[in-house]
């Protein structure tokens, strides 16, 4: 591979950048969650580049666990969505607003 | 005049009564506590118990002062060690007990007085709900102002000093119920306070110069260690106490007041012993005194100025309890006058007549407010002489004796003033001492004759009578005293002067001044024709004193306010101290100090309701923060890196 | 030009539009596609760090379920209407920008000062990765991760059964007013009220 490993680090942090923008940024929770996604999937590239610049398998083997445990969390997070959804029919964070002063 | 080194009887005191001189504070001591936890159990036998136990002490005193008069006058010193009280570093203070000249003449004054006193306090007291506190009070005081003359350093002194101070407080506002009674005793305490605050500024400055508070070792290394300043402070510092705690002008103003107590204690503590204890620090001290010529004229001058200040108060009062008080101020003058010039067995001679016949007048005036239901206006007495011929005949004794009659005993102490005055050239101290002689003079003539001679002018004197033996015991052995007394020393190389020579040093020599028998005719000449106006004006009923009175008003008036001093102190003193407290209270605590407490509370208050304000509930917001948070630290790492 | 040049130079940018292009969008099953395209191109990326097996897991697991199950729950709720664009929070956009771009900056700067844009990676991967990735990971992760391994399928059961239990739509305990309300009602047996 000729590519230096530090774009590929760059790369993965513009990506985790984005995905910090879409968290704070949209007030879809789903969205909210798929940015969540992006940043993950950032991580697991830079793991990988960690892995191949230091000739270690570890770094695969963590993002493939950061794989698994993701899609875990997705599910749980995708119920916890469709249970408030039920609950006030509105999927707007804005609108949780009751943990205030 | 340097006091003779004494040196310590230890072997020959093995033997006889000498040893037992702790007993003689101690069993008044005792006698406080059971009168204080027993005593209302113990009901009339308090009072005897507490009579008792001075009486002892008295006895004690006896044997114990003349085994010291077996002994050359050189060694006439006993120390007798208890236990060590305070060892700090190389710091001492241990109790001893000393008997030499002085403090054997203190103890049998207090002991033979006070018994006499408790005596009368038995009949005097009877019916009274707090008998039994009453002599424990009395026991108490007696244990401590036996404690300030037998203590072989300050702070013993300073411990009497405070504890009669103490008790004089508990005596005089003994009927505490009523007001005026409280105030007086709060008002004795506080003004004495001032004194013994500048007191223990002294003690302190001989504990910083000497290090250490023992007599001895003060008084031997004095010459050596003090300079003339430091022997001046020190002086009036002490002397400040005794201003304080002997009714000198210009604190003398808590005497009058403290007539408020009962008859007994204004005898024995306001006339015989605890104002006598500022005459006793200062003959003490005298080693200290003498460095400093300063300080002896101090003593002397505002001895003086008492005297004549007090007197003229006396002649204008109407009270006969605070005639008396004013004149034990004005003749407490005298002892400072004579110890001022360095005469201090003057001092001491003229304390020991002093105790005797003002006791007796005081008990006297008992008497008669006792026979009177009460009454204590001399304007309403008169013509009790034939009522209550006892308390007449006592009293007229004592007064004859107050105002210099010839041969009494109060007749040469205070001529040995004068003279000591006339012969040393001291002619400011000789024309105006005898001027106070004047006032004396006419002032108890005054009281005497409005109380007992005339006609009678009220109903209560109508039916006055003489009161029980047990009242009128003690005013006779007293005026035996009073009368008797000038056999100690009839001149100023008499008994007592050589007595207490060892100790005080020689009499201040001098040939000046008028030569005798010119003196002596002016001294009598004053107390006679004092005492004969005094009868013409008061006793005779040839003059109407009361519209000359009226017609001198608002002269009476101001003297009888004791020249509106009390006035003074309240406009300089007590209003400003007043005004500060509210100052303080009001202000600087309630608003500033509570203020800023408060203003914590509200400042956190404050800070919570706009951090508060954070918690808007948007979650987006939170994890905004969270990456501010995060960015933030990655920055500083990155910095630090 | 080495094809890894080529191969990254292609899909590093379509990685990064594909990101933009999920955070503009309006709707949510077209920024979920995008997502889906992303994900795609970060495949491609394993694949040019020498790591195949993550490249098909990445596909199987990500792009193929992960993203599927998003799409169902958008299609479920229908939420797929834009809400108003106004944002409430004053300070958030800028505030998100700005510290977007600083993490950046930082990034890059911690990266040339580390790293260094000049470092390739080392040769010698195919040694570690013999006989072939698949394997060597296998032993790697039944080997020296196994606890991990037993921990993370404990983890996915847990989730399931979680998920399990807030799908359900509970029956809440009656109250009496409810009670007297359906009482009532009784003539007409009315729907369930609302969500639960």
């Amino acid at each position: 591979m000729r590519t230096p490993v530090a774009y590929f680090l760059l790369l993965s942090g513009i990506l985790f950048a984005l995905g910090t923008v879409g968290v704070l940024t949209r007030r879809n929770a789903l969205l909210i969650f798929m940015s969540v996604e992006l940043q993950l999937n950032a991580v697991n590239l830079s793991l990988v580049s960690f892995s191949r610049m230091h000739a270690d398998l570890t770094g695969q083997v963590l993002a493939f666990f950061s794989m698994v445990v993701a899609a875990a969390e997705v599910v749980v997070g995708l119920a916890i969505i469709v249970a408030l959804f039920r609950r006030r029919s509105s999927i707007d964070v804005d609108d949780a607003r009751e943990l205030r002063w | 005049m340097v006091a003779s080194e004494l040196t310590r009887l230890v072997d020959t005191a093995a033997f006889g009564p000498l040893p037992l001189l702790w007993l003689i504070p101690a069993l008044p001591l005792a006698a406080a506590m059971l009168n204080l936890f027993a005593g209302a159990r113990l009901g009339r036998a308090a009072g005897w118990l507490g009579t008792a136990a001075v009486g002892a002490s008295f006895v004690i005193s006896l044997t114990v002062v003349n085994q010291l008069m077996g002994v050359a006058a050189e060694e006439r010193l006993y120390v007798q060690h208890l236990f060590d009280w305070i060892d700090v570093g190389s710091f001492k203070v241990g109790v001893d007990l000393r008997l030499d000249a002085i403090s054997a003449t203190m103890i049998l004054v207090v002991t033979g007085i006070g018994s006499l006193i408790h005596l009368y306090s038995i009949g005097y007291m009877r019916g009274d709900p707090r008998f039994g506190r009453f002599f424990a009070y009395l026991n108490l005081f007696v244990f401590f102002m036996l404690m300030l003359v037998l203590g072989q350093n300050y702070l013993l002194l300073y411990l009497g000093w405070e504890g009669v101070g103490l008790c004089s407080y508990l005596l005089i506002g003994f009927w505490f119920d009523q007001v005026a009674n409280v105030e007086a005793a709060k008002k004795a305490f506080i003004t004495t306070r001032i004194g013994d605050s500048a007191m223990m500024i002294g003690l302190a400055l001989i504990v910083l110069r000497f290090g250490t508070l023992d007599f001895d070792a003060v008084f031997g290394a004095a010459a050596g260690t003090l300079t003339g300043g430091a022997a001046t402070a020190i002086s009036l510092l002490l002397f400040a106490g005794a201003i304080g705690k002997s009714a000198q002008v210009p604190l003398h103003v808590w005497l009058p007041d403290a007539m408020a107590g009962p008859t007994p204690v204004s005898a024995l503590i306001h006339a015989a012993t605890m104002v006598t204890a500022g005459v006793y620090l200062v003959v003490r001290s005298a080693p200290l005194f003498e460095l400093s010529p300063v300080a002896l004229d101090v003593v002397a001058w505002v001895g003086l100025i008492t005297v004549l200040f007090a007197g003229t108060c006396a002649l204008a009062q109407v009270d006969i309890k605070r005639v008396l008080a004013y004149s034990t101020i004005s003749q407490l003058g005298y002892m400072f006058l004579a110890a001022g010039m360095g005469a201090y067995h003057a001092a001491m001679f003229f304390l020991v007549a002093h105790s005797f016949y003002k006791a007796l007048l005081f008990l006297g005036a008992g008497s008669v407010i006792h026979g009177m239901q009460g009454e204590q206006d001399m304007r309403h007495m008169g013509g009790l002489a034939r009522r209550m011929p006892i308390t007449a005949l006592t009293m007229t004794l004592a007064a004859f004796s107050l105002a210099g009659f010839p041969l009494l005993a109060g007749y040469f102490a205070k001529d040995i003033v004068l003279e000591i005055a006339n012969t040393n050239e001291r002619w400011g101290f000789y024309v105006f001492g005898s001027v106070g002689a004047v006032f004396s003079a006419l002032y108890i003539g005054r009281m005497l004759f409005l109380t007992f001679a005339g006609r009678t002018r009220s109903e209560a004197a109508e039916h006055a009578h003489e009161s029980g033996p047990i009242l009128w015991g003690p005013l006779v052995i007293l005026a035996v005293g009073a009368a008797g007394g000038g056999l100690l020393s009839s001149n100023p190389e008499g008994l007592i002067a050589r007595f207490l020579e060892p100790v005080v040093g020689l009499v201040p020599e001098g040939t000046a001044g008028l030569a005798e028998p010119a003196f002596v005719a002016v001294a009598v000449v004053i107390s006679v024709v004092g005492l004969g106006v005094a009868w013409w004006v008061w006793g005779s009923g040839r003059v109407d004193w009361l519209a000359v009175r009226d017609r001198l008003e608002p002269l009476p008036r101001t003297m009888m306010a004791g020249w509106c001093v009390d006035r003074g102190y309240d406009l300089l003193v007590v209003q400003p101290g007043k005004a500060l407290s509210r100052i303080v209270a009001f202000v600087v605590d309630a608003k500033i100090i509570d203020g800023a407490v408060n203003a914590v509370g509200t400042g956190v208050q404050r800070a919570a309701q706009a951090g508060r304000l954070l918690q808007s509930g948007f979650v987006r917001a939170y994890a905004l923060a969270v990456f501010v948070g995060a960015v933030g630290v990655l920055t500083y790492v990155g910095l630090r890196a | 030009m080495p094809l890894d040049n080529v191969v990254f130079w292609v899909f590093a940018p379509i990685a990064v539009a594909s990101a933009i292009g999920m955070l503009v969008m309006r709707s949510a099953v077209h920024a979920a596609l995008f997502l889906v395209v992303n994900l795609f191109c970060i495949a491609v990326m394993y694949l040019l760090l020498d790591a195949p097996f993550l490249f098909a897991v990445q596909i199987v697991v990500y792009a193929g379920a992960i993203m599927v199950l998003f799409l169902f729950v958008i299609m479920l709720l229908g939420v797929d209407s834009p809400l108003p664009i106004r944002e409430r929070l004053r300070v958030q956009r800028p505030l998100a920008f700005a510290l977007a771009a600083g993490f950046v900056v930082e990034l890059f700067v911690a990266l040339r000062a580390g790293v260094g844009f000049a470092t390739r990676a080392p040769d010698g991967f195919d040694l570690v990765n013999a006989p072939d990735n698949t394997q060597a990971l296998a032993e790697v992760l039944f080997r020296d991760y196994f606890f991990p391994f037993e921990v993370t399928s404990v983890l996915l059961i847990i989730a399931a059964v979680a998920v399990m239990v807030m799908a359900q739509r509970k029956a809440r305990a009656v109250t009496q007013a409810e009670s007297d309300a359906a009482a009532a009602t009784m003539a007409t047996p009315g729907a369930e009220e609302g969500p639960a």
